[in-house]
C-alpha cells in the first residue's frame, strides 16, 4: 500500500490542476445521474398527485422538464470531459514516469545496470507502468468522487427530503462500501501477489523448458518439468480463485447495501409521508436518488479487482525510481587528448562473495599516443581491467588513477568525456546509422561520421544500404554480428576519448578487415592512448608493429 | 484441443433472470410510492415493501451466483486450456522448425489465455441481457404507452447502429492507441537495453531528454485517439440519457393531463408511469454493460486466432513422449541404413554410420548440409522419414526412443541454463551426488576455476534472472554434468561455435578426456581443427571420409 500511496502522490503532482478538475467532472457525473434519477422521480409523482386532484393546469412543467434534460445533456457533457481530462492527465504522468524511469535505472551502479540488460527484468518494468493508469483512473479518482458524491448526496437529501434518509442513504452505502472493498482488498492482496508470483513461475518454466528442452528429455525429465508447469499454475489458480472469493463477497456486500439503501429509503420516505411530514414526490426522490448514488461503486469494483496488480507494480516501479547515485548532467568538458594519463597501480579485484579474485596485481601506465594490449584467455579478467580503467568497477586491491586523481573521485560526465569503452556487448538503438552515431556526438557532421564510418571499413557497406539513413531495427538487426560491432566502435571512436579501452574489437573479422580496422583507429584517434584486449593473434601482431606493449594476464 | 469457449449456460441465464427480475420489483416500488399519493393503507404498503426488498434479495443473490459460476467456470476451461497447450508443446520435438518461439509461447501461455477469461465473465452474459432484458422491457413498455414504447423502440435500434459505429471505431481506437502505447515501451524498452552503452558514451542526460520528447508526442497523439473513442462511447450515453428524460417527461406531462396521447385504452395511471421510469435507464444499461465489455471480446479474438495459428502449423512429436525409461541395455553401438529426412524445401540422404561403441566421429559439411538434423535423429529428438537406426541392437522408434535417449549426453550449441542454482543445474536429473564426486566431475571437465569466480560458487543462481557465463564457461559446466551423468553416447551440436581458439581447445581437451573414459563422442561441427582430433570425419556434402 505504501508503494501505491507514493505513486498516487506522484501522478497526482505532476498535473494537478488537470487532475483536480477531473475530480471534479467525475463528481459532477455522479451527481448528475442521481439528480436526474431523484427530479425525474419526483417530477412523476408530483404530477400524478397535481393530476389526481386536477391542479395539473397550474403545475410548474416548464423548470423540472428543463432541468431533467439539463441533466441529461448535463452528466453526457461532464463524463466526456471527466474522460478526457483524466485520461490525458493521467498520460501525461505516466510519460513523465517513465522518463524518471529511465534516469532512476541508468544512474545505478554499472554491474547492476549490466546485469538488467537483456532480462525479462525489463520487459516487467514496460509493462508495469502500464498497468499503473489503473491507480488513478480506477481507483484514486472513483474513490475520491464517490466519497465526495455521497457527502454532497448527504447535505442536498437532508435538505430537500429529510434528514433521517439522507443519513440513512449515505450511511448505508457509505459504511457498506467501505466495508466491502476494504474486506475485499485487505483480503485478496496476499493472494494476488501469490498469483503474480506463480504467474512469473510459469513464465519462466515454461522458458526454461523449451529452451532446454533436448537436455530435458535427454535426462528424462520432461515429465518432470511439465508436473513443475502443472504445479505452479495450481498455485496460481488456487490463489485466483482466493482473490476471487474476496471480491465476489464484496460485490455481494456492495449489492447488498445498495438493496438496503433503497429499501430504507422507500420505508422511511413512505412513513415519514404517512405521517405527514414529507410529500410523496419527496420520497421518491429519496429513493430515486438511493438508487442512482449505487452507482459510484461500479468503477471501483474494477479497480479493486486490479488491486493486487497494481500494488505488485507499484511496489517494482516505485522501487526502480529509487536511489540515484550518479549524477548525468552534463559536465562542460571537452577531453584533452594532448595530456590525460592513465595508471594503474598493483590493481586488483574480487567479486564480494567470491573466494578467487578475478584479477591481481596489474599495473600499467598510458600516456597520449601510448598503446597497451592486454592477452590472454577468455576469463582471465581482461575485461575487468578495462572496466577499472573506466572506472565502472573500483579495485577492491591498488589504485586506479587517471590524470593523478583516482578514477571514484571524477564527475561521471567528465570521465565518460576522456575514456571511451567498447564493451564486449554492444547494443546499438534504433533508428539510422546518423541517430546511432549522433547518440554518441550530437553535434557530428555528415563528413565526419563518413571519416569514422570509413575508418572502421564499414561505410562501404552501408553505402550500398542508404548510407547515414540506414534504418536498422532492433539491436542493429540487418548489419551482421561483425558490422555491428564495427559500428559500435565507430559509435566509441567519434567522440575521439583521450583514452580508448578496446575489448577484442575485431571479433568475427578477417584479418585483412581486421588490420584495416585497427589503422582506421589510430588515423581517427591519432593521440589517444589505446589500452586493448584481445585474444587474436592478428591484433596483438598489429599492436607490435605499432610499437606497443603487451601485457599478458592470467595463467593460461 | 479446444480453444473456442463459451460461457456457463446456466450462469448467464441466471444473469439475465436478475436482470428481468428488476421488473417487477420495480413495480412493487412504483406501486408503493403511487399508493403514498392515494393514503393506501400501511399493511399494503409494508407488504409492497417486503416484496421490493425480497426481489432485491434475490436478485444480489442471483448476482452473486452468476458471477461466482461464471468466473470459476471461464478459470477452469482457461487452465485447461492451458494445460493442453502446455502439454501439446513439451510433446513436440524439438527439432521441429514449425515450434513456436519460447518467448511468444510463454507469453501466450501466461497473459494472453487470460485475456480469454473477460469475455466468458463479461462479454458473453452482456450479450446475454441485450438479447432478453430491452425485448422484454420493449414489449410492456409497448403494451401501456406507445409513446414509451416510441421513445424505446427509436433510441433502442438507434444504440446498435451507434454499437456498431463506436464498435468499429472503439475497435480501431483502441488498436491504433494499443499500437501508441506499445511504440512508446518499444522505445523505453530499446533505450533501456541500450542504457549501459547511453551511459559510456555520456549520453544519458541528452538521451531522457530526447524520450521526453517523443514520448510527449506519442501522449498528444493518443489522446486525439481517445478523444474519438470517448466522443463515439459519449453518444451511446447521450442517446440513453435522453431516453429516459424524454419517458420522465412525457409521462410527467400525461399524468398532469396537459398532454392527451400516446396510450391505448386508457391513459396511464400513477403506477405504471412510475414504473415506466424506472424501467427506462434499464432498457439502456444492458447495452452500456455490453459497450464497455467490447474490448474484451476483440482481445478474446486475437487471442483465439493465434490459436488457430498454431493449431493448423505443422507438429513433429517428440518420439516417445517426454517420459523417463529405464536405460535400454547392450552396447551402444549405432547403425544407420538409407536414413532420410523431408525438411521444408529439400531432401536430405545421409550417408549409412556404423558407430560402435567408444567411437569418436565429426560430422562435417557446410551450412544446411543436415548436420545438426542427423544428430537429432540420433539422439531420437525425431523420427527420420526413410531408413532405420539401430541402436544397441534395437531398432530406434517411439518404443524404445525414450530408453534411447537415457543413454545419451548432450551438449548443444545455446546452452540455456534453467532459472536455478548452477547445483542445481549440474543435477537436473535429481540425482544426489556426493562432493568429492561434483568436484572431480568440475576439475575434469576444468570448470573449477569458473566456479570459484562465481558470487555464491555452486550457489549461484543461474539463468534468465541470474548470473551470466560466457560460452566457453558454459559449456565446459556442462560437460562437468554430462561427467555427473551415467550418459554413455555424448551428442555435442558445434562444441566450439564462436569461442576463441584457446577455449576452443579446453572446450576440445575436455570432450577428448570424457570420451577417454569410453563413452561414444559424436560431434556435429564446422571446426577443422576439432574434426581432426576425431578418429573419424563424416562429410555430409558427401561420401564417408
Amino acid at each position: 500500500m505504501r508503494w501505491l500511496w507514493r505513486i498516487y502522490r506522484l501522478l497526482w503532482r505532476s498535473d494537478r490542476v488537470a487532475m483536480r478538475r477531473g475530480l471534479a467532472l467525475s463528481v459532477a457525473v455522479l451527481v448528475a445521474g442521481a439528480a436526474l434519477l431523484g427530479l425525474s422521480g419526483w417530477f412523476i409523482t408530483a404530477a400524478a398527485g397535481a393530476g389526481l386532484i386536477g391542479m395539473g393546469a397550474v403545475f410548474d412543467v416548464f423548470r423540472p422538464s428543463a432541468g431533467v434534460r439539463f441533466l441529461a445533456l448535463g452528466r453526457t457533457a461532464a463524463r466526456y470531459g471527466e474522460r478526457v481530462l483524466t485520461h490525458d492527465a493521467t498520460l501525461r504522468a505516466l510519460a513523465n514516469l517513465r522518463v524518471r524511469l529511465l534516469a532512476g535505472i541508468a544512474a545505478r551502479p554499472w554491474r547492476q545496470l549490466t546485469r538488467m540488460r537483456g532480462s525479462q527484468t525489463l520487459n516487467r518494468i514496460v509493462a508495469d507502468v502500464d498497468a499503473l493508469d489503473g491507480v488513478m483512473l480506477r481507483l484514486a479518482i472513483p474513490f475520491l468522487a464517490g466519497a465526495s458524491t455521497l457527502g454532497l448526496g448527504l447535505m442536498v437529501l437532508a435538505w430537500l427530503v429529510a434528514p433521517v434518509v439522507a443519513l440513512w442513504v449515505v450511511a448505508v452505502l457509505g459504511l457498506g462500501g467501505a466495508a466491502g472493498l476494504g474486506m475485499a482488498a485487505r483480503r485478496s492482496r496476499r493472494a494476488a501477489r501469490r498469483a503474480e508470483a506463480a504467474m512469473q513461475a510459469l513464465r519462466t518454466r515454461s522458458m526454461d523448458m523449451m529452451r532446454a528442452k533436448t537436455d530435458l528429455a535427454m535426462l528424462g525429465v520432461l515429465d518432470r518439468a511439465q508436473a513443475d508447469f502443472h504445479n505452479a499454475a495450481n498455485r496460481m489458480e488456487a490463489a485466483r480463485a482466493e482473490v476471487d472469493r474476496a471480491e465476489h463477497r464484496a460485490a455481494l456486500a456492495l449489492g447488498l447495501s445498495a438493496l438496503l439503501a433503497a429499501t430504507g429509503a422507500l420505508g422511511l420516505g413512505a412513513s415519514l409521508t404517512q405521517s405527514g411530514t414529507l410529500t410523496p414526490a419527496q420520497a421518491a426522490l429519496g429513493f430515486f436518488a438511493a438508487l442512482a448514488l449505487a452507482e459510484i461503486f461500479g468503477p471501483l469494483r474494477r479497480g479493486m479487482a486490479d488491486l493486487g496488480r497494481m500494488t505488485d507494480a507499484a511496489r517494482r516501479v516505485g522501487r526502480q525510481l529509487d536511489t540515484a547515485t550518479v549524477s548525468h548532467d552534463p559536465a562542460d568538458v571537452e577531453g584533452d587528448a594532448s595530456h590525460t594519463r592513465l595508471s594503474l597501480q598493483d590493481v586488483g579485484w574480487q567479486d564480494n562473495n567470491a573466494c578467487a579474485p578475478v584479477i591481481s596485481d596489474v599495473t600499467l601506465e598510458l600516456g597520449p599516443g601510448d598503446m597497451v594490449v592486454l592477452t590472454g584467455p577468455s576469463g582471465c579478467g581482461k575485461s575487468t581491467i578495462l572496466h577499472l580503467a573506466a572506472g565502472l568497477l573500483h579495485p577492491t586491491e591498488g589504485h586506479a588513477l587517471l590524470d593523478g586523481r583516482n578514477l571514484a573521485d571524477w564527475n561521471e560526465m567528465e570521465l565518460r568525456a576522456r575514456t571511451g569503452l567498447l564493451a564486449q556487448r554492444s547494443v546499438l538503438t534504433r533508428g539510422t546509422v546518423a541517430s546511432i552515431l549522433r547518440v554518441a556526438k550530437p553535434e557530428a557532421s555528415d563528413e565526419e561520421m563518413r571519416a569514422v564510418l570509413d575508418a572502421v571499413a564499414l561505410w562501404p557497406v552501408l553505402a550500398r544500404r542508404g548510407g547515414l539513413q540506414a534504418e536498422l531495427a532492433e539491436t542493429g538487426t540487418g548489419l551482421s554480428g561483425g558490422e555491428t560491432r564495427r559500428l559500435a566502435l565507430a559509435r566509441v571512436l567519434i567522440r575521439r576519448p583521450a583514452i580508448l579501452l578496446l575489448d577484442e574489437p575485431t571479433t568475427g573479422l578477417d584479418p585483412a578487415t581486421a588490420c584495416a580496422v585497427l589503422d582506421g583507429v589510430r588515423t581517427i584517434c591519432p593521440d589517444s592512448a589505446i589500452l586493448l584486449a584481445s585474444h587474436s593473434p592478428v591484433e596483438t601482431e598489429w599492436a607490435r608493429a605499432a610499437g606497443g606493449s603487451i601485457i599478458s594476464i592470467g595463467k593460461g | 484441443m479446444r480453444h473456442r469457449l463459451d460461457a456457463d449456460p446456466v450462469a448467464q441465464v441466471a444473469w439475465a433472470v436478475s436482470a428481468l427480475l428488476w421488473i417487477p420489483q420495480a413495480w412493487f416500488a412504483a406501486s408503493l410510492i403511487a399508493g403514498l399519493l392515494q393514503q393506501s393503507s400501511t399493511q399494503d404498503m409494508t407488504t409492497k415493501l417486503a416484496l421490493f426488498a425480497l426481489l432485491g434479495g434475490v436478485r444480489v443473490g442471483l448476482d452473486h451466483f452468476a458471477q461466482t459460476r461464471l468466473v470459476r467456470d471461464a478459470r477452469r476451461s482457461v487452465a485447461t486450456l492451458r494445460q493442453d497447450l502446455l502439454n501439446r508443446e513439451a510433446g513436440r520435438s524439438p527439432s521441429d522448425d514449425a515450434r513456436p518461439d519460447s518467448g511468444a509461447l510463454a507469453a501466450l501461455l501466461t497473459e494472453k489465455l487470460d485475456m480469454l477469461i473477460p469475455a466468458l465473465t463479461r462479454y458473453q452474459p452482456a450479450m446475454m441481457r441485450v438479447r432478453t432484458v430491452p425485448p422484454v422491457i420493449l414489449v410492456l413498455a409497448l403494451w401501456h404507452s406507445w409513446a414509451v414504447g416510441l421513445v424505446l423502440l427509436v433510441a433502442g435500434p438507434l444504440i446498435p447502429v451507434f454499437q456498431a459505429l463506436v464498435g468499429m471505431a472503439a475497435k480501431q481506437a483502441s488498436a491504433q492507441q494499443l499500437e501508441e502505447v506499445s511504440t512508446l515501451n518499444t522505445m523505453l524498452l530499446d533505450r533501456l537495453r541500450a542504457l549501459p552503452d547511453l551511459r559510456l558514451l555520456g549520453a544519458v542526460g541528452r538521451m531522457t531528454e530526447d524520450f521526453r520528447l517523443r514520448a510527449d508526442a506519442l501522449r498528444e497523439r493518443s489522446m486525439r485517439v481517445l478523444r474519438l473513442a470517448f466522443l463515439s462511447s459519449t453518444v451511446l450515453e447521450l442517446f440513453s440519457a435522453i431516453g429516459v428524460a424524454m419517458v420522465a417527461v412525457y409521462v410527467g406531462f400525461l399524468l398532469l393531463g396537459q398532454i392527451d396521447f400516446g396510450y391505448w385504452a386508457s391513459p396511464l395511471n400513477a403506477t405504471e408511469g412510475i414504473w415506466l421510469l424506472m424501467l427506462a435507464p434499464a432498457f439502456f444499461e444492458p447495452l452500456r454493460e455490453l459497450a464497455a465489455a467490447w474490448h474484451d471480446k476483440a482481445a478474446a479474438e486475437a487471442v483465439n486466432d493465434e490459436l488457430d495459428v498454431l493449431q493448423a502449423g505443422e507438429f513433429l512429436p517428440l518420439p516417445g513422449g517426454t517420459g523417463r525409461a529405464p536405460a535400454l541395455q547392450g552396447p551402444a553401438h549405432i547403425r544407420t541404413r538409407s536414413l532420410g529426412v523431408q525438411l521444408a524445401d529439400h531432401r536430405i540422404v545421409f550417408p549409412d554410420l556404423d558407430i560402435p561403441p567408444g567411437a569418436r566421429v565429426a560430422l562435417t559439411g557446410p551450412s544446411g548440409s543436415g548436420k545438426s538434423t542427423l544428430l537429432a535423429c540420433l539422439a531420437a529428438l525425431r523420427t527420420p522419414d526413410h531408413g532405420t537406426i539401430e541402436v544397441a541392437g534395437h531398432v530406434l522408434d517411439p518404443a524404445t526412443a525414450a530408453a534411447w535417449r537415457a543413454r545419451l549426453g548432450w551438449l548443444p550449441q545455446d546452452v540455456h541454463f534453467l532459472n536455478r542454482s548452477l547445483l542445481g543445474n549440474l543435477l537436473l536429473n535429481g540425482r544426489k551426488v556426493d562432493d568429492p564426486t561434483l568436484q572431480s566431475a568440475l576439475q575434469k571437465a576444468q570448470a573449477d576455476r569458473i566456479v570459484a569466480r562465481l558470487p555464491h560458487g555452486l550457489h549461484t543462481r543461474l539463468g534468465e534472472t541470474g548470473v551470466g557465463v560466457s560460452g566457453g564457461e558454459a559449456r565446459r559446466l556442462l560437460i562437468a554434468r554430462l561427467w555427473l551423468s551415467q550418459a554413455d553416447v555424448i551428442l555435442a551440436d558445434e562444441p566450439t561455435a564462436d569461442l576463441d581458439r584457446i577455449t576452443a581447445d579446453a572446450v576440445t581437451d575436455a570432450l577428448l578426456d570424457l570420451s577417454a573414459s569410453g563413452r561414444t563422442l559424436i560431434v556435429a561441427t564446422h571446426d577443422a581443427a576439432l574434426a581432426d582430433r576425431m578418429d573419424r570425419v563424416v562429410s555430409l556434402d558427401g561420401g564417408v571420409g
